[in-house]
């Protein structure tokens, strides 16, 4: 077992003119890890990625990917990375059996072995059409799990996803989040990115992106609490009309965060005690329930709170 | 540092792209049989029965025999007059292209010794139906004075012209050879151009690269099977013109399949070049249309003789490689020439195809952003 970190980014910047795109980021990921990459669009996610797999030259600051450094190009890093690209997985006028031969000739992989990898990789995916499958008539949650076993092919030690659930339907989208529960417990480095909030949680660890900046990294317990020190209720205004309340309770002490969800609010405080005080004018039949944030008032409080 | 396994990969997924394109196929296949149709059957170079109205003021039996003179030769066919009209009318009106004027007492003052002279008056409008008239005029002057007079041409000699190499100066054995530089210079531009520029607009590229492939194995890998597209293309125009048009063939096969690969890597370099700086379908064919159609149509000597350009453009075809390929293709074809004679032409081809590959290559940024 290799015991250098996954990944080790120190000061990492890339400036597309006088954009920069992404700017000044520090991290690093142990082996077996699921590292999350959360953010809006735009907000860096994809450039960093393409930046650790060699696809961009960063502007300033140095990473080290498995151990390597990216002196000789990348070379080393490719062939100990496996990588899935948000914009394109697979060739649709090919067969899924053409698809994988092609990633096996561009890994210069052995004949054998690729089959042997083939044969494991299905049954990891729990792939059963014949490999004569034309890839555009495969379902999109599908493609995306065997666009995934072609990327691990030549059997990488990290494995880098750019939004592999994008436009999958939600059934697809556990599935394939089970699959990657399965990679890292056989000791594979899944750095995954996503917009999706509730497939954060699966994440080990998380990165919250904002224009370029890491905003935040943590488990999904850490950024919880620290957005959260205090408590947060869900009122439900059960038809009452909210507005005259929600513009008094926007001003109420202590306060820390006060979002629309649905029919529904969440506010947030910095205590028990001005929760108790800023609730006790509340309409006649609307109701509060205690209950724990979620990452998307996470997301809300870090990163469209701040603009 | 060039792994052929990663190239033959690239290769094989290109061919089953290509199978598996209807438009592609047959843009490679239909354009040589178009541009053959076109060029060989459809469009002759030649000017024949051009219209031509005699204005007769003499009408004796030397002016009869003249109008006959001209109208036997082939070239010229007689329009009649408006009656009452001047003559020239007919070429005003489009009708004629030229019109013989025979002054009166031709016949008498012929008869007598007498020195006599017509006149023949060419539209100019069209210049190069002109010059083919003026080009056929000498030798109906020479019938003329030999049939008439009976005489020998003045002071005993005469100029005779013999055409080498094509001596019915038979346009198609011109113009056909002339084709494979069309379908080479489009065809691999384009088709290359679009290959790649398709890898990155549709994200593939992206993949490719993250891999530990090489660019240069990425465009061996693409240029392979498109030359092969392509010289099964020039085969196909070869066949046509041996065997459908009686085109010869007077020099080595081999010098000529030579010109034609390194005229088709050349070609393909440009296509590869206009896809790494372009990046985009639709840009990349517009590029290619432009970059590749009109060099190869207009400055290769294909239609318009190198000679007879402007000085700029003379020197300036000198780095298209279609004009290069097109002295090379019509020496190896109808003048049997060696690569002796076609030194020049030949280190020319293979310096562009050098500088091209190379620029592409060196362009060729594993940057995922432009």
């Amino acid at each position: 077992m290799n015991i250098t970190p996954a990944l080790e980014v120190n000061n990492l910047s890339i400036k597309f003119g006088d954009f920069t795109a992404v700017d000044n980021v520090t991290f690093s990921v142990a082996r077996g890890e699921i590292f999350g990459f959360l953010g809006a669009n735009g907000a860096g996610k994809t450039t960093t990625i393409r930046m650790l797999t060699g696809l961009l030259v960063p502007s300033s600051g140095s990473a080290r990917v498995g151990g390597l450094g990216f002196e000789d190009g990348g070379r080393g890093i490719k062939k100990i990375t496996g990588y899935m690209s948000q914009k394109f997985t697979l060739y649709n006028d090919m067969t899924v059996g053409e698809n994988l031969d092609f990633a096996a000739g561009l890994r210069k992989l052995e004949p054998g072995y690729a089959k042997k990898r083939r044969r494991e990789l299905f049954d990891l995916i729990g792939f059963t059409r014949p490999l004569s499958t034309m890839v555009s008539s495969l379902p999109g949650g599908i493609k995306q799990e065997l666009a995934l076993g072609t990327a691990m092919l030549h059997d990488p030690e990290i494995v880098f996803l750019d939004e592999p659930t994008s436009g999958v339907a939600p059934v697809s989208r556990v599935r394939f989040w089970a699959l990657i529960g399965k990679i890292t417990a056989m000791g594979k480095t899944v750095i995954v990115t996503t917009h999706y909030m509730d497939e954060a949680e699966n994440c080990a660890r998380i990165a919250l992106m904002r224009t370029g900046k890491l905003i935040a990294l943590g488990t999904p317990a850490e950024l919880k609490a620290s957005a959260f020190p205090g408590p947060m209720g869900e009122i439900d205004f059960k038809g009452a009309a909210p507005g005259a309340y929600i513009k008094k309770l926007e001003n109420a002490p202590g306060l820390l965060e006060l979002s629309p969800h649905g029919m529904r609010w969440h506010a947030a405080f910095k205590d028990r005690a001005s929760m108790d005080a800023a609730l006790e004018q509340i309409p006649a039949g609307a109701s509060v329930a205690l209950i724990k944030p979620s990452l998307e008032d996470v997301f809300i409080r870090l990163v469209e709170g701040e603009r | 540092m060039f792994n052929i396994h990663r190239a033959y990969s690239i290769a094989r997924k290109e061919v089953m792209h290509i199978l598996r394109d209807p438009f592609t196929l047959a843009l490679a296949l239909g354009l040589p049989v178009i541009l053959v149709a076109f060029f060989g059957v459809v469009i002759d170079f030649e000017v024949k029965n051009i219209g031509m109205v005699s204005a007769d003021y003499d009408n004796g039996p030397a002016a009869r025999r003249l109008r006959e003179i001209f109208l036997s030769s082939g070239f010229f066919r007689e329009i009649p007059a408006n009656p009452g009209a001047n003559p020239i009318e007919a070429v005003d009106s489009g009708r004629a292209a030229a019109v013989l004027y025979i002054p009166p007492d031709f016949s008498r003052d012929l008869r007598g010794g007498k020195p006599v002279a017509a006149q023949f008056v060419v539209d100019g409008s069209d210049n190069s139906k002109g010059a083919a008239i003026l080009g056929y005029l000498p030798g109906i002057q020479r019938a003329a004075i030999k049939k008439i007079t009976g005489a020998a041409p003045a002071q005993g000699w005469e100029i005779k012209t013999r055409f080498l190499y094509n001596p019915e100066l038979n346009s198609r054995w011109f113009t056909i050879p002339g084709l494979a530089v069309m379908v080479i210079g489009l065809l691999s531009i384009l088709l290359t151009a679009l290959t790649v520029a398709r890898e990155w607009e549709n994200g593939s590229m992206e993949m490719l690269l993250a891999t530990p492939v090489r660019p240069l194995e990425i465009m061996a890998g693409k240029i392979a099977p498109y030359a092969a597209i392509v010289l099964a293309g020039v085969s196909l125009i070869y066949l046509v013109a041996r065997l459908g048009f009686g085109v010869p063939f007077a020099g080595s096969h081999l010098l000529f399949l030579l010109a034609c690969l390194l005229f088709i890597v050349a070609a393909l370099s440009q296509g590869l070049l206009i896809s790494v700086l372009t990046r985009q379908q639709q840009v990349a064919m517009q590029f290619s249309m432009v970059t590749g159609l009109l060099p190869s149509l207009l400055l290769s000597g294909f239609i318009f003789p190198v000679e007879s350009m402007p000085v700029f453009f003379r020197y300036f075809t000198m780095i298209l490689a279609p004009r290069w390929f097109m002295e090379a293709a019509r020496g190896i074809f109808l003048k049997g020439a060696g690569l002796a004679e076609l030194a020049v032409p030949f280190a020319a081809l293979g310096s562009i195809a050098f500088i091209l590959l190379a620029v592409a290559v060196a362009k060729f940024k594993t940057d995922v952003e432009p």
